[in-house]
């Protein structure tokens, strides 16, 4: 307490009038030498006091900041921290309630500041072309959304348009360009900007400079623009600086009833944005999803997986979808997200489930794979009773009766060592080879792509000879491989039970999934019986396939296969054709094949002892390998097996593309 | 004159430090408001799933009826062997009072190895100290772990709840059902520093040796006997979380008069032969049986001593005996393998009598007989008992 000396810095003002003040009292009080004692001691009294409460508060006060800090928050990505600073004078609310909002526009860099705080910068190169949009919350500042629209390149101003119209009324809407952002610029969206206020945005040219700050459906706060001079030379870069007021939080927020459900939306819109009528004021879409019970469900208590990474507009859809299924029970999801991204986690939240965070490790394909085996093993580690878990992506539809399907086929799983999984996809399914919901298949290949997995299985031989962060490698594809597959086969259904939409991913782009998965055939019938599930197992199956060979007839061998009249226009027939098969994984015809089925025919998918079942027109249609396969033997001696010749050059080996 | 200016520094004095109180206390103010806001903030991304939903709606009921509730929370454990996850929060305990009563809620989570584990109640620096006495509660002083009952439902004064169909065997656990949670973040430190064998002959061996564990351990647990890992199993547990891939056997300790007779018999019946059999009940003995695969079990028999514990050790060849010191400790439950086992509670001071200071180095010769700094000689077997006390099979 020694230690503690008064600021030197305050100094007594006004020294001569306070010494006449201290005169007079002095003088009053002079024979009152005891009540001068009195006084002197109850200051000293005091001072000790003061000096004692001020050591004690300063305690106080590190302690509440070292506690603040021992929570080991975790450490957030780049622009996740950004995105998550607030406006200083929030919190004192002060009452300066405007934004000072700085946004650049050039050739090679962007960024947007907010009250001095970076929340967009972008000078990488060759990345980033187009407009930059953040939206921000117009009660906080807060940045709710952060995209960037390469509108040089085709449909990337339709993807532009669909998002500002989702943005609520309101909020504040900044626009930069980054090189250049006008090349497929179309009408619509210029309209669209022309309807924000924008003068310039509309009349964006080739390789202009942009920046635009305003209100949606208010008034335009700041915009400027410069021209490219010529073609091959950009706009000067502009800086635009400007004042945007905030309004109060109510007008802000919707006035929605008060309860459970509305406090995770309102949480939600407050924060994010893009996601539309959900947080709509008038009529919001409902977030909880009252899906029939299923009657007999044998699946209530599995836990299910969504294997998430940052994509949490295709989450929003996966869950919304998989929440509707007859016979999801919520509590039984957990979300495994691959990062510590905030939206994908606050839409985890909106609907009320358990997410969990996984701190990226190693690069690319292999850090896909650890966070498969990490969210694997967090699965059978939060539900030590389960025996099976459903392993879904955050791009995929779930079918109404996904978890009816898995309830009807799951005991195969248990009474069947010979199989390896139920998978929900069907990699032949399209919709010109799909056509019953009640059947089933046994394959050789695993799907993936919605698929249960036996707590043994992953515990006993998966788990622990899970590939290491070093090894480059898919997850799918090692659980493909023979060495863990071992013979095994996976159940699948004939129409899938998933529908993969994600066009942006790992190993997934816009063409590649409009020619893969685009025309896939998805069950959209609600509680589908499937028929002869029992015949599915390992020797049952093989009655079956028998069966059905000795029912088919025999196509039409001289004809060339690829084409449409091969397969008669008749329905409900089963037909069967023969290739050239030579060895086990001699597949040159049956790719050419499917190449002109227009199915999967970047590796070989669906087969089962060298036979492949699927639809064409109605018809059961059955392509047996000859004579590798056993069932060559059901193969009349007249009959020549096709064989196509593959096309003479090997242009460029499609094996790049895999699904994931 | 003097005294005129040691009132006017008194009087500075009072003024500036009134004037630093409140600037204090308006800052004091603002931190915590602060710190509860980011608190709020925080629970934003943990505080979810569907389970803390239900447990949220818990209160407002219970607070509505006039109850005054505390609950606690933690990170979950069950993420916490695996490498990297974060993100819910699971509920631990719930005190809800009301005047003289006070209701404690305690969440029992399901685990790996088909048993039910609770967490320790602990208090934060803003709870309030006397809420209740903590002291006499009868959970959370430490983690507990017990096995999964059975339920039954009863009515009690008209209201039906479910209560353990083996009350008894329930309340037995209590006083042992401390649990410590292994050591995984250190586990993680270990592993970057020595990596972990990859090799198939290393995973070879570390299956077997959990089959043979899981095996040694459902035998033991049907006869009733308490054991726990002792020696390179336990070193394996508490330095890396998992079995020594070099390690060639698995060791469990018993206490003594834990001792059944038809032990062999049982092993021999799970299909486990007896292997060697050194010393006797009354003197340093040690069961070892073969397992599958060429993994041996070892079984220690700990004495006590007035200060301290030991097993002993002969050496077949000389008929030697040898004794290893331990401190003295209790025993807890933790999680190995799947499974629910016990580990010594003073698990380093058990460990550092049997390895040493430096037991956080990988050593791969290992002798018995000179390696440990807790053995000594325990002179000689009489020839006359060496048919009982060396028994090789």
């Amino acid at each position: 307490m020694d230690d503690w000396k008064p600021s030197p810095l305050i100094k007594p003002y006004g020294a001569r009038k306070k010494r006449s003040w201290y005169l007079t009292w002095k003088y009053k009080l002079t024979n009152q030498r005891s009540l001068r004692r009195f006084c002197q001691t109850g200051a000293v009294l005091f001072l000790l006091v003061t000096v004692i409460v001020n050591i004690k508060l300063i305690l106080d006060t590190r302690r509440a900041i070292s506690e603040a800090n021992e929570d080991p928050e975790p450490e957030q990505d780049y622009d996740e921290a950004l995105g998550h600073l607030e406006p200083k004078q929030q919190r004192g609310s002060g009452p300066r309630r405007v934004l000072d909002v700085e946004v650049y526009s050039s050739r090679s860099k962007v960024y947007v500041a907010v009250d001095g705080t970076t929340v967009l910068e972008d000078e990488a190169r060759e990345q980033g072309r187009g407009i930059h949009v953040i939206v921000l919350n117009q009660a906080t500042g807060h940045v709710m959304a952060k995209r960037v629209f390469d509108t040089y390149s085709p449909h990337e101003d339709e993807a532009m348009v669909l998002f500002l119209n989702m943005v609520a009324p309101g909020r504040v809407l900044i626009c930069t360009v980054k090189d250049e952002g006008s090349f497929h610029l179309k009408d619509t969206a210029k309209a669209l900007l022309k309807s924000l206020g924008s003068q310039a945005g509309p009349a964006l040219g080739w390789r202009d400079t942009w920046a635009f700050v305003g209100q949606k459906g208010g008034p335009v706060l700041g915009e400027k623009h410069s021209k490219s001079p010529a073609l091959s030379s950009w706009g000067d870069p502009v800086l635009l600086k400007t004042d945007v007021p905030l309004s109060s939080a109510e007008e802000a927020e919707c006035h929605w009833a008060d309860t459970e459900l509305n406090r995770r939306r309102r949480r939600f819109c407050s924060k994010v944005e893009g996601y539309g009528s959900v947080c709509s004021c008038k009529d919001p879409t409902p977030i909880e999803f009252s899906p029939d019970p299923l009657p007999d469900n044998k699946v209530l208590n599995v836990p299910v997986a969504v294997i998430a990474a940052n994509r949490p507009n295709y989450l929003y859809r996966m869950l919304r979808s998989l929440l509707s299924a007859q016979g999801v029970s919520p509590q039984m999801i957990t979300v495994f997200i691959d990062g510590y991204y905030e939206e994908p986690m606050d839409v985890v939240a909106l609907f009320g489930l358990r997410g969990i965070q996984h701190t990226p490790i190693s690069i690319k394909n292999a850090r896909v794979s650890q966070h498969y085996k990490a969210s694997l093993t967090a699965t059978f580690n939060l539900f030590p009773e389960a025996k099976f878990a459903v392993v879904l992506e955050e791009d995929l539809d779930i079918a109404v009766d996904f978890f009816s399907f898995l309830s009807q086929s799951i005991h195969l799983l248990e009474e069947d060592d010979s199989l390896y999984c139920i998978s929900a996809w069907n990699d032949q399914g399209y919709e010109h080879t799909a056509e019953d919901p009640a059947l089933l298949y046994r394959v050789e290949t695993m799907p993936g792509l919605g698929w249960v997995l036996r707590k043994s299985l992953y515990k006993e031989e998966l788990e622990p000879k899970w590939p290491t962060p070093e090894k480059l490698w898919d997850w799918d594809i090692w659980m493909r491989m023979p060495e863990q597959r071992r013979g095994r086969e996976c159940i699948i259904p004939d129409v899938s039970r998933s529908y993969h939409f994600g066009i942006v991913g790992l190993n997934m782009n816009g063409y590649f999934h409009e020619a893969y998965f685009k025309k896939h055939k998805f069950n959209t019938v609600p509680g589908v019986q499937l028929r002869n599930v029992d015949s599915l197992k390992k020797d049952a199956y093989e009655v079956e396939i028998h069966r059905l060979l000795s029912k088919a007839e025999v196509l039409d061998h001289t004809k060339y296969p690829c084409e449409d009249s091969f397969v008669p226009d008749t329905e409900g027939h089963i037909y069967v054709a023969f290739i050239q098969m030579e060895k086990e994984d001699d597949f040159t015809t049956w790719t050419q094949l499917a190449k002109c089925l227009h199915i999967w025919d970047l590796d070989v998918r669906g087969n089962h002892k060298g036979l492949w079942r699927l639809f064409r027109k109605k018809n059961h249609f059955l392509v047996v390998g000859v004579p590798a396969s056993p069932y060559s033997v059901k193969k009349p001696p007249s009959v020549i097996p096709i064989y196509l010749e593959p096309p003479p050059k090997e242009e460029g080996a499609p094996g790049a593309a895999e699904q994931t | 004159m003097s005294r005129i200016s040691k009132n006017v520094i008194l009087a500075l004095f009072t003024l500036t430090s009134s004037a630093f109180l409140l600037f204090q206390l308006y800052y004091y103010k603002h931190y915590l408001s602060a710190k509860n806001g980011a608190a709020l903030s925080k629970s934003k991304g943990s505080r979810i799933g569907f389970d803390s939903t239900q447990w949220e709606g818990w209160f407002p009921v219970a607070e509505n009826m006039g109850f005054q509730c505390l609950k606690t929370e933690s990170k979950d454990p069950r993420l916490d062997g695996i490498d990297s996850l974060s993100g819910t929060e699971i509920p631990l305990h719930c005190i809800c009072k009301w005047a003289t009563h006070a209701i404690h809620l305690v969440v029992f989570h399901g685990r790996s190895g088909s048993y039910l584990w609770h967490g320790h109640l602990r208090l934060k620096g803003h709870i309030d100290r006397k809420f209740v006495p903590f002291q006499k509660l009868q959970f959370g002083h430490y983690p507990g772990a017990f096995d999964r009952p059975e339920l039954q439902q009863v009515t009690i004064d008209g209201l039906e709840i479910l209560i353990p169909k083996d009350p008894v065997h329930f309340l037995e656990e209590v006083p042992h059902s401390r649990f410590i949670e292994c050591r995984y973040k250190e586990a993680r430190t270990f592993f970057q520093q020595y990596l972990d064998d990859n090799t198939v002959e290393a995973m070879t061996f570390q299956k077997s040796a959990k089959e043979l564990l899981q095996l040694a351990a459902k035998t033991l647990n049907k006869l009733g006997i308490r054991f726990w890992l002792s020696s390179g199993t336990c070193l394996g547990w508490y330095r890396q979380c998992s079995i020594i891939p070099y390690s060639k056997d698995v060791d469990l300790g018993i206490f003594i008069q834990d001792y059944k007779s038809d032990i062999i018999l049982a092993f021999q019946e799970a299909g486990l032969p007896l292997k060697h059999k050194f010393g006797k009940v009354e003197d340093s003995l040690e069961l070892s049986f073969q397992g599958k695969d060429d993994v041996k079990l070892d079984i220690f028999f700990f004495y006590e001593d007035t200060d301290y514990m030991w097993n002993g050790g002969t050496q077949a060849k000389t008929g030697r005996k040898f004794k290893y010191l331990f401190p003295k400790f209790t025993l807890c439950w933790t999680e190995f393998v799947d499974m629910k086992v016990r580990v010594p509670c003073e698990t380093i001071e058990y460990i550092e009598a049997n390895y040493g200071k430096s037991w956080k180095i990988p050593i791969k010769t290992w002798d018995w007989k000179n390696s440990p700094p807790n053995v000594q000689p325990n002179g000689i077997w009489p020839i006359s008992e060496w048919d009982d006390v060396i028994q090789l099979y």
